[in-house]
């Protein structure tokens, strides 16, 4: 593990909601342009830890966060970060795919029209062409770009909303369970995207499925009750645990 | 065996009529919808085979009490637009503000006090509100325009057309609310998630997702502020009067509907009579109004999956 | 986020956020300042009445001494001293010789008494426009320096009907014609909403019928009260012959337009009373309306009287349709009955609001206080009624 190719490093990282003591003294480093899994049990505090990299929990008033966060080398709870600016640069696609009500065209160009990044007219047409492509599904809707992006499949839907993600040029995208609502063939189309992906961005996934972990993750953390209990490359983590609890998660025996 | 039979064929009829006196009072209420179509309708009839239905929406005198009295009502309508829109005006961004600040800014707790005291403006007697146009408002109104050199009237259609804003803020801020609050969170995390501000996710996410509540409420409000009688009967004017200054007085449907039946006039002379007919037409366009709205906040409700609104 | 500082080590600085923070923070601003706006009205509204209305509390009295004999029998004018006239109500003083045919055995006699002053005297005190003569106001003030005028509290404003002298007016003949024809509205409008609701939500079938009855309601809800009026005038006095300006045609009247709220919110406690409750009276052999009579309609009760208590102070607070069947009478004497000509609070309300005397306004505004005071704690009620019997099942 080079030090130079960490793009997230979390260093004591605890976080309460209210009283309850839900993430305790996490320490990862999270590589470049690598796949990250997220695994553990339900409750193990796996999606609170990655809502805690692009500050989506701050929109919880009860949640209160200790520790740091450092990605490119600014701990993004310093407080002369702003968390919208954070979002721009740590992307994220959730359990349930979530279009907005607008057409497929415009599900994609919002954000870069209101952050600036491009302007109306051809170079936002390319970019909207290019980051359907990059998630592979510009040639589902390159006919239909002006029809609401909530009337396609749901698989089309998760590979929209990555492509809006996609749009905002992120370095990280953060995925919470991406293919937990869909069927098997649009998990398979998401998967093989994620592997295309990684060449560009920097990904972290949660699932619940331990298979997903281990077709396309290079790391995969382990989590229990609020603690990462083992960090290493996927194959060590499936083949050869360290800890007694990864590998009773891991065979089924509990979870 | 024989007791069995007839207590049971006894429990049979007494389910029977029960049930058909269940329908009979259900038939009150078709009975009542119908009974103000026809009699509105009837004594429209009347009137229009005593005065020109066309010359009726089209003309622009409005002489009833004279001789060869005249029966144009296109001043009537331009007035009561005029004070609805006013009355919109103030009620839709108030009420539409107040709703984003109640489903989105507000905690909890602030939200289950904030709303219903704001309902307590709906709960207000429009009696009441008529004497707060025709005592406070309107003598405000003439005094600042006086102030800037305007001369306002004491029964200017500003005055009316304000506090029956004031009334319909509750009408929109209260079902806003509600389409708002429905709106799927997952949207508004999806829209932050790409480092939107709070204020951009609401404007250009939220709002356009809960639209069709919002234009149902809207349409609400305005079917509320075209049947409104009280407040225009008390501070607007009588005189119909085709005039786009806010500060004159105007009239209104429901404020000649008044003043046509609280008069001494004959029951059948054309002066009643065209009451019926200004109903007639306040009928059909609140009836539309109201028809739309429903429609509207079924699609979102089917859209959204609610079951009560 | 204010605070973000230049900071070439930081990646995250962007400098376009900062106008679309202030423009967030803007809007955030407008919102609230909206509900500000709106929970001022209701301020402003509140205090004006207040204000305007609380001078009703009191009315002023005048000491003099009054004589009982052959002349003033006759002629009230004759009873008090006649540089006293003008600044006593006419009112009081007409009662006069009436008490005398009344009470024969005041004949004769002298009294000093606090007689109820005129409106112009009343409104002299509470320093607001008066009208009184330079000869009048110099009584006046002699009177007042020897202590012969006081203000007490009015007594008349509750125990007194609608009078043409706005001194001597108050609201008990508009409070009893509120009392009868709400009444008659809940009489009729109770049963027959709370039988519509029970139809729709037990008997009926999801078919085409249903469907229309239910478009049906919900339009009526939406139609404009004043058209009430109209279904009023045309059917329950041109075509039934029912008395004009009585209580009967105001409570039908508002009956019918209390009935959509009334089955709105039956229909929703019905709905709130779990399948099981029903399940289980079937189960024990027990036909549908014994199930609905014994079962389910107690289980509803407590929501459907909330939602009759809303529909009732609705209607308390109606108006226009009241105008239209004739309501708006002057009512001196309280109704005795459901067919006499009768006035209501909010008709009342209208009536004095359009005086042109300015004694009437305080009066107009203390009404309005009554009336709000009356919903205010109908509503209370209701609330306090859901609160008390919510279950959640």
């Amino acid at each position: 593990m080079a030090k130079d190719k960490a793009k997230i490093v979390v260093k004591d990282l605890n976080l309460w909601y209210g009283d309850k003591h839900a993430l305790h003294n996490l320490n990862i480093e999270i590589q470049k342009n690598k796949i990250t899994a997220l695994i553990g049990p339900s409750g193990c505090g796996k999606s609170t830890f990655l809502r805690c990299l692009n500050r989506m929990n701050d929109l919880i008033s009860s949640v209160r966060v200790e520790g740091e966060v450092v990605i490119d080398g600014k701990n993004i709870y310093d407080k002369d970060v702003d968390e919208v600016s954070v979002r721009k640069r740590i992307g994220m696609v959730f359990q349930q795919p979530n279009p907005f009500p607008k057409s497929i065209y415009e599900n994609v160009a919002y954000a870069p029209l209101k952050h600036g990044s491009v302007k109306k007219g051809s170079d936002c047409d390319d970019l909207v062409e290019q980051s359907l492509k990059s998630a592979g599904i510009w040639n589902e809707v390159k006919d239909i770009l002006k029809e609401p992006g909530t009337g396609l499949s749901g698989g089309q839907q998760q590979r929209l909303c990555i492509a809006r993600t996609i749009a905002v040029k992120p370095d990280v995208i953060l995925m919470d369970e991406p293919t937990s609502a869909l069927d098997p063939i649009s998990t398979e189309k998401i998967e093989a995207l994620m592997l295309e992906l990684k060449k560009d961005y920097t990904i972290v996934i949660v699932t619940h499925n331990m298979q997903q972990a281990a077709r396309i993750a290079d790391m995969t953390a382990f989590f229990h009750l609020g603690d990462l209990i083992e960090y290493d490359e996927t194959e060590k983590i499936f083949i050869n645990p360290t800890h007694k609890k990864t590998e009773d998660y891991i065979t089924g025996r509990f979870g | 065996m024989a007791t069995f039979e007839s207590k049971h064929r006894y429990a049979h009829l007494q389910e029977d009529v029960i049930k058909y006196l269940l329908i009979l009072a259900a038939t009150i209420s078709i009975l009542t919808t119908f009974g103000i179509l026809f009699s509105i309708v009837f004594e429209a009839i009347e009137f229009f085979q005593l005065r020109s239905f066309v010359y009726f929406f089209t003309g622009t005198e409005w002489t009833p009490g004279v001789e060869n009295s005249k029966f144009g009502a296109l001043p009537i309508f331009a007035g009561t637009f005029m004070i609805t829109a006013i009355a919109m005006a103030v009620a839709l961004p108030i009420g539409l503000g107040s709703a984003i600040y109640m489903s989105e800014y507000a905690s909890k707790n602030q939200r289950t006090i904030l709303k219903p005291l704001l309902e307590i403006l709906a709960g207000i007697p429009t009696v009441v509100y008529g004497f707060f146009a025709a005592i406070t408002v309107a003598p405000f109104i003439v005094k600042i325009s006086a102030a800037v050199g305007l001369e306002a009237s004491f029964n200017s259609a500003l005055a009316s057309g304000v506090v029956m804003g004031i009334m319909i803020i509750p009408y929109i801020s209260s079902l806003s609310d509600d389409v708002i609050t429905a709106v799927p969170d997952s949207l508004r995390k999806g829209s932050l998630a790409l480092g939107m501000t709070k204020s951009e996710t609401i404007r250009d996410i939220v709002i356009p997702s809960a639209l069709p509540g919002i234009i149902s409420a809207t349409l609400l409000g305005i079917s509320k502020a075209l049947g409104e009688t009280m407040i225009v009967v008390m501070a607007a004017g009588l005189r119909p009067n085709l005039s786009w200054n806010l500060l004159e007085d105007m009239t209104t449907v429901t404020v000649r509907i008044v003043d046509a039946l609280t008069g001494d006039q004959a029951f059948n002379s054309p002066a009643t009579l065209s009451a019926f007919a200004l109903g007639l037409a306040l009928f059909f366009v609140t009836l539309v109004l109201n028809v739309v709205s429903v429609r509207m906040i079924k699609k979102f409700k089917e859209k959204y999956k609610m079951s009560s609104l | 986020m204010s605070k973000i500082k230049k900071n070439k080590k930081n990646v995250f600085y962007d400098p376009s956020l900062k106008r679309r923070h202030f423009k967030s923070k803007l809007f955030k601003y407008f919102t609230l300042s909206s509900l500000i706006v709106s929970l001022a009205f209701l301020a402003i509204f509140f205090i004006d009445m207040v204000v305007k209305g609380s001078s009703a509390v009191q009315q002023t009295y005048v000491q003099v001494e009054v004589s009982y004999n052959e002349q003033s029998a006759e002629n009230y004018r004759d009873a008090v001293d006649k540089k006293y006239l003008e600044l006593l109500s006419r009112a009081v003083l007409r009662e006069i010789p009436m008490q005398i045919k009344k009470n024969p055995s005041l004949l004769g006699t002298t009294k000093v008494a606090w007689m109820l002053a005129d409106d112009q005297v009343d409104m002299y005190m509470k320093e607001y426009y008066y009208k009184i003569s330079n000869k009048d106001l110099a009584t006046l003030t002699e009177l007042i320096e020897n202590g012969r005028v006081e203000k007490k509290f009015n007594t008349i404003f509750f125990t007194h009907g609608d009078s043409k002298t706005p001194e001597y007016s108050g609201i008990l003949s508009a409070m009893i014609g509120t009392i009868l024809t709400l009444a008659v509205a809940m009489f009729v409008a109770f049963p027959i909403g709370v039988a519509t609701a029970v139809y729709l939500e037990e008997f009926s079938e999801q078919n085409a019928w249903s469907e229309f009855l239910e478009v049906n309601i919900n339009n009526l809800a939406a139609i404009p009260s004043i058209l009430f009026g109209l279904l009023g005038l045309a059917i329950f006095i041109n075509l039934f012959g029912f008395p004009r300006s009585s209580a009967l045609v105001g409570g039908l009247t508002l009956a019918l337009m209390t009935l959509p709220i009334i089955v709105v919110s039956s229909r929703a406690a019905l709905r709130s009373v779990p399948a099981t409750i029903r399940q289980a009276g079937y189960g024990l052999g027990l036909t549908k309306v014994q199930v609905v009579k014994d079962h389910v309609l107690p289980l509803a009760f407590p929501g459907i009287m909330t939602g009759s208590i809303i529909g009732l102070a609705h209607a308390m607070g109606e108006t226009a349709p009241l105008i239209i069947v004739g309501m708006i009478a002057f009512i001196p004497d309280s109704p005795t009955s459901v067919m006499e000509a009768a006035t209501v609070m909010p008709a009342q309300i209208f009536t004095w609001a359009g005086m042109p005397e300015r004694a009437y306004i305080e009066r107009t505004a203390a009404g309005i206080l009554v009336l709000l005071t009356v919903l205010i704690s109908l509503n209370a009620m209701a609330v306090y009624l859901r609160k008390k019997f919510e279950v959640k099942w």
